[in-house]
């Protein structure tokens, strides 16, 4: 059995994508099961998906705590989640970046695969600038990497069941097949530092009513980040009136200032502005 | 600098777990500015209740109960009894909750909290279906959009029923204070809120809350939907204190709807007939309000020698002269 868990956010297709990888593993004649982790969705919200892939029918019911294969939708997870925590040793991780597989590590050692996934949703133009839906990219890479179900599968369950733009998505599949570079890593031959303590909170312990959310950071949220242009801002404040983030700090001279650990790139702000002085730019 | 047009201080924290672009938010963060601190909010089941408490911190700089969602009108007329018996009677006491929350399982508490003429603000925040459990139709939502309960495919197209007429239902209650706010304009939001701040008796806000997901459109729409919205006559603003209406954004002519319509995914398969009825809709909405503005305000009659004045208008039918809870 191959178990493999999907780390994305919410809008990313994380869940589609388990949903997905289950129907091309049945084209193949082979058995998958997928399911979510039941919990708050919402547009950027770290979101969690596991499948199952087998020969013979599959009667576990739990959730995956020691995956195959790990794949990360979104790099910027890699900050704050423990995507790799449970992953076998010498098994799989797949992360959505630009970057090469040496970019990063696995300290029980396996392989480490890469693509640009984001890049091949945009140019394909699969979800929307705002919110580019990688999965399928993604999904392609996994095909590649694994060889665990076969593209052929994965194209068909993409046109059977992509309720929207199929033909885009199954171009970015193919795109994610081609893209993706795997590396082996050796485990590390430092011995692994004792488990750090659980990380305290950031406010001492005590009745939470009165610890503000300000303490938590919602920055890795965005896949977008509006950037001021200083000498076209006529300092009308529009930006910071309409932010449902209160992402903006205004300076001693009015000028608009991005909060960047809490704007969540909803890219209002940037419409807003009457002389067009922020702009949208993907976060690296 | 310009100078600010709407209060600084922040009493929504930022770090909560609304989605990118979220109405509801830029809703709060507004009543918050206008309301001060002296304030408790009573939140009901709803998405208000997860936005405000990524754990284990709330977003809210200002008291809040977290309540069942049938029961917010009763919750408020319980914390109004409880601040005056703590000799808290400045305290803002203010019911926030979903239109699923409100117009359809915490109908009658409404209408008690109403009916009782407890002294508190109940705000419903309108996203036009239950989002927070992923975009169930309520009786809110308006007729022909498209909820994972009203699917469009093959003979079904969406909703079938009209939007409940929330306003109307308040309005029968005779309230002190009730009005109609819209992020998108938030010089006019601020207002109202300090308007209504400063009553005492029963108060209601009938809020637009663009929600993008379970409206289908990108983010950065909000507040231009929002806009539109009014501009088209879908939802004209308007404040009705003490039974007299007044139309607080004038349009000489309104927007087609179909910009509107067009820009979200839940209404993208209206056919031009079904544009069309909203758009007459829009245009009987508008001609009323106008029509009860003008009953509401008759224009002074010129004195004719022999016949008495105009009639001074009727002495308000709710207020300061109701009991507290
Ligand atoms: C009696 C009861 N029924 C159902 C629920 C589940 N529930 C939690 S939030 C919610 C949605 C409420 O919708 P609305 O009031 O419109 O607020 P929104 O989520 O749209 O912001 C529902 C149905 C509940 N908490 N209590
Ligand atoms: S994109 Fe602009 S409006 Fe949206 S959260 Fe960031 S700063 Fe606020
Ligand atoms: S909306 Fe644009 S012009 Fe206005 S303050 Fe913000 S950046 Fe400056
Ligand atoms: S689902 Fe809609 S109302 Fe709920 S948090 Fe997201 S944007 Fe806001
Ligand atoms: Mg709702």
């Amino acid at each position: 059995m191959l178990e493999i868990r999907f780390h994305g956010r919410g809008g990313q297709g994380a869940v589609v994508a388990s949903e997905l990888l289950a129907q091309a593993v049945f084209f193949d004649g082979k058995v998958a099961q997928s399911f979510p982790f039941f919990g708050v969705e919402r547009r950027g919200a770290p979101v969690t998906a596991f499948t199952r892939i087998d020969d013979q029918p599959i009667r576990l019911r739990s959730f995956i705590e020691n995956p195959d294969v790990v794949v990360v939708l979104d790099p910027g997870l890699l900050r704050d989640t423990p995507v790799t925590e449970g992953l076998k040793p010498g098994g799989l991780l797949l992360v959505n970046s630009p970057r090469p597989p040496e970019a990063f590590s696995l300290p029980l050692g396996g392989r480490i695969a890469t693509l640009d996934a984001t890049g091949i949703a945009l140019g394909r133009k699969v979800g929307t600038a705002t919110m580019p839906v990688v999965n399928t990219a993604v999904l392609g890479a996994l095909a590649r990497a694994t060889g665990a179900f076969t593209e052929t599968s994965l194209e068909r369950a993409i046109i059977s069941f992509v309720p929207s733009h199929p033909e885009e998505n199954r171009a970015a599949a193919r795109d994610g097949a081609e893209a993706v570079r795997t590396e082996p890593v050796a485990p590390s031959t430092v011995a692994p530092a004792p488990a750090p303590p659980a990380a305290p909170l950031p406010f001492p312990e005590g009745p939470m009513a009165s610890r503000p959310s300000h303490v938590l950071h919602t920055s890795s949220w965005r896949t977008l980040r509006p950037v001021i242009d200083r000498d076209r801002c006529t300092r009308c404040n529009f930006c910071w009136e309409f932010c449902p983030d209160d992402a903006f700090d205004l300076d001693a001279e009015g000028y608009p200032l991005v909060r960047l650990s809490y704007c969540k790139g909803c890219g209002i702000c940037a419409t807003e502005c009457p002389p067009d002085a922020i702009q949208m730019v993907t976060e690296a | 600098m310009a100078k600010l047009t709407i209060p600084r201080q922040e009493l929504m924290y930022s770090g909560h777990a609304a989605c990118p672009g979220c109405g509801p938010a830029l809703a709060m963060r507004l009543l918050l500015k206008g309301l001060g601190p002296r304030t408790v909010v009573s939140v009901p089941a709803s998405c208000w209740t997860v936005i405000a408490t990524p754990y284990p911190t709330t977003a809210l700089g200002v008291g809040m109960l977290d309540n069942a969602i049938e029961a917010t009108g009763a919750s408020i007329s319980g914390l109004r009894a409880a601040a005056d018996a703590l000799g808290l009677g400045d305290l803002n006491v203010v019911g926030f909750a979903g239109d699923g929350g409100t117009a359809d399982i915490g109908l009658q508490s409404l209408s008690g909290m109403l009916e009782r003429g407890t002294d508190a603000l109940y705000v419903m925040y309108d996203n036009e279906a239950y989002m927070n459990t992923g975009v169930q139709r309520s009786s809110a939502t308006p007729q022909g959009a498209w909820t994972t309960t009203t699917p469009v495919a093959g003979e079904a197209r969406g909703k079938l029923e009209p939007k409940k007429d929330i306003m109307a239902i308040v309005l029968a209650h005779h309230p002190v204070y009730a009005a109609t706010l819209n992020p998108s304009f938030p010089e006019d939001f601020v207002r109202k809120v300090e308007k209504a701040r400063e009553r005492k008796g029963p108060r209601f806000f009938h809020v637009y809350a663009a929600c993008p997901p379970g409206w289908r459109y990108d983010s950065d729409q909000t507040i231009e939907l929002g806009r539109l919205a009014t501009y088209a006559g879908i939802f004209p603003l308007y404040e009705v204190e003490m039974g007299r209406l007044r139309i607080t954004r004038r349009m000489g002519q309104l927007k087609p709807v179909e910009e509107y319509l067009k820009a979200q995914g839940r209404f993208r398969h209206f056919s031009p007939e079904e544009v069309q009825q909203v758009q007459e809709q829009a245009r009987a909405r508008w001609d009323d309000l106008l029509a009860r503005e003008r009953a509401a305000n008759p224009p002074e009659r010129a004195a004719v020698p022999g016949e008495p004045a105009s009639p001074a208008l009727p002495p308000p039918v709710a207020g300061e002269a109701l009991g507290r809870t």
